[in-house]
């Protein structure tokens, strides 16, 4: 090796150094811890008096019903968000391409939930959703409601409510994706629609959506991920026990009850597994769903 | 023509009623933080009748928010600064340098991305009991110092800038960290902005770390302050939860609309690579 390129070979492992010591030390050490505490009793103040239980974890993971019913929870409230908040911004993308003066300011304000904490933006949007709040005055008001209800407190109500905020605070990002999408489609291909007399559903349907999908098969992944890891929303709104009848429950909160509240440390780290697993299969599934579409 | 200005206007229309619905929120809370507390409560969506300071005045009397400031601007700013010098380090060396092992160090970072946080949280919490971490600013910033995420984002750009630049800074005699921090550093500047606005508005926003590592008052965070406003004495003190709440936000909405090009940039071209 002549001197430039050991030089750099030298210069390019020193600069890899802090990540190689980051990945062995905060990601790869504690992944390896989980699945052997997942095979333990173990308690965080008492870390020396694990107690070897084999799969007892995992058999009661599975025979657990609150984590089926948190599982069921965030699948719920994520299968409204994801529809609500492709209409919403694919909509607003679509129209945002359309304008030429003022998008950004637009698009600015747009943005204020995502940059608003989630603490923040739970507690205010609880004082407007509230029972004396203007959303229920104005359901009252227009007949849909008799009177003020408490959605944070009823067992069906709870996720959809939370979707729809969740919807509110994040649409914007997704909005900017497609728009990025949108403003990178040929206008050949309208041109070339249009004189084929296409309608605007029809180009719709068969140049915008298909060229849109590198961009619809990311958001969806991501909110497959980021659904089933919410935590801080609900326990924002619903505290430790996810609510009445655990509506508003969710892997994540069960496995910080589980782990911090209850000190049940392998228990918590086996939902954690399962919960992994359980993203590991939708990604892969809806990966494979969009693949076969471009086959056919 | 009439038929193109008139669907121009109600595309206006639907956008500008649109951000009336987004921004409505921030407007409620703002006006709502210059009302005394029986009026936020019976009379949430009016104008206030006095404006009041109140809120104001009793929340910097009975809470720390001076400390819980302080708190957060410690750990957001180290954990930015350490992101963004660290990351780019990464960056660098996998989008400009050749050396063994190379194609496998960037299979692994873009493999780590797919595991999720929330798996780590147990095990990663017992580590940093017995490293005796809780309760300490080390907990909330060593183990954000460095994010697959954030190196991705900037080998993107890193990989775009010409490698003549490099040759002549190498000709020119600068050793490679010479030419990392002359040559390479202030081109990136964009991107570096970008994870930049991003890391910060997430650890400012944090609210899951500080709640699990973060026990002791003295180490609050904004948002863990928030919570706990807001879970200790219900109904009691509106007045000074919503001016809390207006002041832990405008600091962030204020540099977002200053930097906002950077920020919304960030997520233009994130779906297609």
């Amino acid at each position: 090796m002549n001197p430039q390129k050991r030089r750099e070979a030298m210069t390019g492992y020193l600069f890899s150094l802090p990540w190689v010591v980051f990945f062995l030390v905060f990601l790869t050490y504690p992944l390896l811890l989980a699945f052997k505490m997942s095979f333990q009793n173990i308690s965080v103040t008492q870390a020396n008096k694990a107690e070897f239980v084999g799969f007892g974890n995992w058999v009661a993971v599975v025979q657990d019903s609150l984590f089926w019913k948190a599982t069921f929870n965030v699948v719920y409230n994520q299968a409204i968000f994801i529809a609500v908040v492709f209409v919403v911004s694919l909509g607003l993308a679509l129209l945002l391409k359309e304008i030429t003066k003022g998008g950004a300011l637009i698009r600015t304000m747009y943005f204020l939930p995502v940059i608003t904490s989630v603490a923040v933006s739970i507690i205010v949007f609880n004082m407007l959703s509230g029972p004396s709040g203007p959303i229920q005055q104005i359901l009252i008001s227009l007949g849909i409601l008799d009177k003020g209800v408490d959605w944070a407190f009823s067992k069906w109500w709870a996720m959809p409510v939370l979707a729809l905020f969740n919807s509110w605070k994040w649409f914007a990002i997704q909005m900017i994706i497609f728009l990025g999408g949108l403003l990178s489609i040929n206008p050949e291909l309208y041109e070339a629609a249009e004189v084929d007399g296409a309608s605007w559903w029809n180009r719709f349907c068969n140049v915008t959506l298909p060229m849109l999908k590198p961009q619809i098969v990311f958001v969806t992944t991501m909110n497959i991920i980021n659904g089933m890891q919410m935590f801080s929303e609900v326990f924002m709104m619903f505290n430790l026990e996810g609510g009445p009848y655990h509506s508003g429950l969710t892997p994540v909160l069960y496995l910080y009850k589980k782990g911090f509240n209850e000190m049940n440390m392998g228990y918590a780290s086996t939902v954690g597994i399962f919960l992994m697993l359980i993203i590991v299969f939708l990604t892969t599934v809806q990966w494979k769903l969009f693949n076969r579409k471009e086959t056919n | 023509m009439t038929l193109l200005r008139k669907r121009q206007l109600w595309v206006y229309l639907v956008l500008i009623l649109g951000s009336l619905l987004v921004v409505y929120p921030f407007i409620f809370m703002i006006l709502n933080s210059f009302k005394i507390g029986t009026e936020i409560l019976n009379y949430p969506t009016r104008l206030p009748r006095h404006w009041s300071l109140n809120g104001y005045h009793r929340v910097f009397e009975q809470l720390d928010l001076g400390n819980m400031f302080k708190n957060t601007i410690i750990i957001a700013v180290s954990v930015t600064a350490l992101n963004v010098v660290l990351s780019s380090m990464v960056a660098y060396a996998l989008s400009k340098l050749n050396f063994p092992g190379k194609g496998l160090l960037f299979q692994v970072i873009i493999g780590s991305m797919m595991i999720p946080g929330v798996l780590l949280m147990i095990p990663a919490y017992s580590m940093y009991y017995q490293w005796g971490w809780i309760n300490t600013y080390t907990v909330m910033i060593i183990p954000a110092a460095l994010s697959a995420y954030n190196i991705f984002l900037i080998r993107q750009f890193m990989t775009a800038i010409p490698n003549d630049f490099l040759e002549a800074s190498r000709l020119d005699g600068c050793t490679e960290i010479q030419t990392f921090l002359r040559i390479v550093l202030p081109m990136s500047l964009p991107v570096l902005s970008t994870v930049a606005i991003l890391t910060f508005m997430g650890s400012w926003n944090d609210l899951a770390g500080p709640l699990l590592y973060l026990q002791d008052r003295e180490m609050y965070t904004l948002q863990l302050g928030l919570y706990t406003i807001k879970s200790e004495i219900p109904g009691q003190n509106l007045d000074q939860l919503w001016a809390a709440l207006t002041m832990t936000t405008l600091p962030v909405v204020v540099v977002f609309f200053f930097l906002q090009r950077y920020f919304v940039n960030a997520f233009t071209g994130v779906g297609l690579k």
